[in-house]
């Protein structure tokens, strides 16, 4: 009986040994085979690593009848790596994450729906190519029709996000003013849980970027609107490592293509934000 | 069918969850052992260190400690992480676990009659003979449900490893949901966890049923 329980005891080790042993080889290859994050090296086929949230359509989302990701951004992307002949890596991130991940290297640019005023300074910019504004979306009969009429409510605002901060700013521009007026700026993770709330009553207005607020009340049909009265208007670019001036400039190459052969056009036209986009032809 | 869609991008995200759970268990099972020979030391500097390893692992979110690993190495040496995030939630993971699975081996070893140990003296055992052959096995019996209670846990957490952003179930159900504003995935989710949390319960009690003699 001892003698069988010992040997059972040693299987159990060795066998959790061996799985061990090839777990390990396994992890190599799954992260060699995800996550090449090299950027600009000239080794064979280049990788150009994209971070994006994956929760902000129509820019970048999953498209649930391929499982894979797609959006205005990363098809867009997509289209100025196939210029240079690049692999494109989407990789889904942690939006709170997205400086560290970007410092780090593991990915080489941020570009989603990524709002540049008040971090112009943060970071290398592309061209902006989509001119953006922050609204206030409320429920349709909730009597709130312009954003003094916000005042003593409980505003909700995604963490981490350009709207958050231009609520938080004191600068020429900033809207603390306004949301000091606000009972409570509520954060929260994502727009499926602020609109949640929204509808149950328990905050009385989401502050959002224009683009997501349309998608959000196309999908989600009637009962919410956008104030007409937006916070404030600002642009999206795509954000570089500071510094990495080398392939931002390559990637604004790439926009200029692609915006002179029209597939701009037509990715801005499939997305329904043709009337938002804001990418200049230069030279000449 | 866009029920089927749904459950065919979680079954995707699935193996990401499995992988994450079954490596940390292969790493932090014989890890937690290790963690508790050097609590259970008799030298007290040995013994001081491992008491603080666990203290500060059960002490602060595995959250936090998953974003240490991972982007620690670029603070502190500058290295570039591209590779490192598989890799670093497996041992962040295991680190963590190791903790909690040591305090339970532990809890079985102090829990053994100290006769045993001189009777074993007696019948002319060596110390390790008498721990391997005669105590552990003893042990394990003992410390089953717990170990079931921390392996359950486990595969609810795994949905922390999106802190670092790696993609697992959980995270995939929050991009369903965003992508077509709605709450159902979650519904989804909660079925996967809860059909994956009665299969390992289910095997952990196999488990207690054949290890359940001398009773």
């Amino acid at each position: 009986m001892k003698k069988k329980m010992v040997s059972i005891l040693t299987a159990a080790f060795c066998a959790s040994a061996l799985l061990a042993g090839c777990g390990s080889a396994d992890t190599a290859k799954t992260s060699a085979s995800s996550a090449g994050a090299a950027s600009s090296s000239a080794d064979g086929t280049t990788t150009f690593t994209v971070g994006f949230d994956a929760e902000y359509p129509p820019y970048g989302y999953m498209d649930d009848e391929t499982g894979d990701y797609t959006g205005f951004d990363l098809e867009l992307a997509e289209a100025v790596c196939e210029i240079y002949g690049w692999k494109l890596v989407k990789t889904p991130i942690n939006w709170d994450a997205k400086d560290t991940e970007l410092n780090s290297g593991a990915i080489d640019c941020i570009w989603n729906g990524f709002t540049m005023n008040g971090r112009e300074d943060d970071y290398t910019w592309s061209d902006p190519y989509v001119d953006n504004s922050q609204v206030m979306v409320v429920s349709e009969n909730s009597g709130i029709n312009s954003l003094s009429d916000l005042a003593g409510k409980t505003v909700g605002v995604q963490a981490a996000s350009a709207a958050l901060d231009l609520l938080q700013s004191e600068e020429d521009g900033g809207q603390k003013e306004l949301a000091d007026t606000f009972a409570a700026l509520q954060q929260f993770p994502d727009y499926n849980n602020a609109f949640v709330e929204l509808q149950a009553g328990s905050i009385d207005a989401v502050a959002m970027d224009i683009g997501v607020a349309k998608y959000q009340l196309e999908s989600r049909g009637e009962g919410y609107k956008i104030l007409d009265e937006h916070l404030n208007s600002e642009k999206y670019a795509i954000g570089f490592k500071k510094g990495n001036t080398e392939l931002c400039d390559k990637v604004n190459e790439g926009l200029q293509q692609v915006l002179a052969d029209g597939t701009f056009g037509k990715l801005a036209e499939k997305y329904g934000i043709a009337d938002m986009v804001c990418l200049e032809k230069k030279g000449e | 069918m866009k029920l089927s869609m749904i459950l065919s991008q979680l079954s995707t995200g699935m193996a990401g969850t499995i992988s994450i759970f079954v490596l940390t268990l292969v790493f932090s099972l014989p890890l937690g052992l290790l963690i508790a020979f050097g609590r259970m030391s008799k030298n007290r500097i040995v013994s001081g260190i491992f008491r603080l390893y666990i203290s500060l692992m059960r002490g602060t979110p595995l959250m936090l400690q998953l974003m240490v690993v991972y982007f620690g190495p670029f603070y502190l040496f500058g290295m570039n992480i591209g590779k490192w995030r598989f890799p670093a939630i497996i041992t962040g993971f295991a680190l963590n676990y190791g903790a909690y699975f040591a305090e339970i081996y532990r809890s079985g070893i102090v829990s053994m009659d100290r006769g045993q140990y001189e009777a074993a003296k007696l019948l002319g055992y060596s110390k390790g003979q008498t721990f391997v052959r005669i105590i552990l096995p003893q042990v394990v019996k003992r410390i089953l449900p717990a170990i079931t209670n921390e392996v359950i846990t486990l595969v609810k957490d795994t949905s922390l490893a999106f802190s670092i952003s790696y993609v697992e179930m959980f995270t995939i159900a929050k991009q369903i949901a965003a992508a077509k504003t709605t709450m159902v995935p979650f519904v989804a989710a909660g079925i996967f966890y809860y059909i994956f949390n009665f299969v390992v319960a289910w095997v952990m009690e196999l488990l207690e049923k054949k290890f359940s003699y001398y009773h």
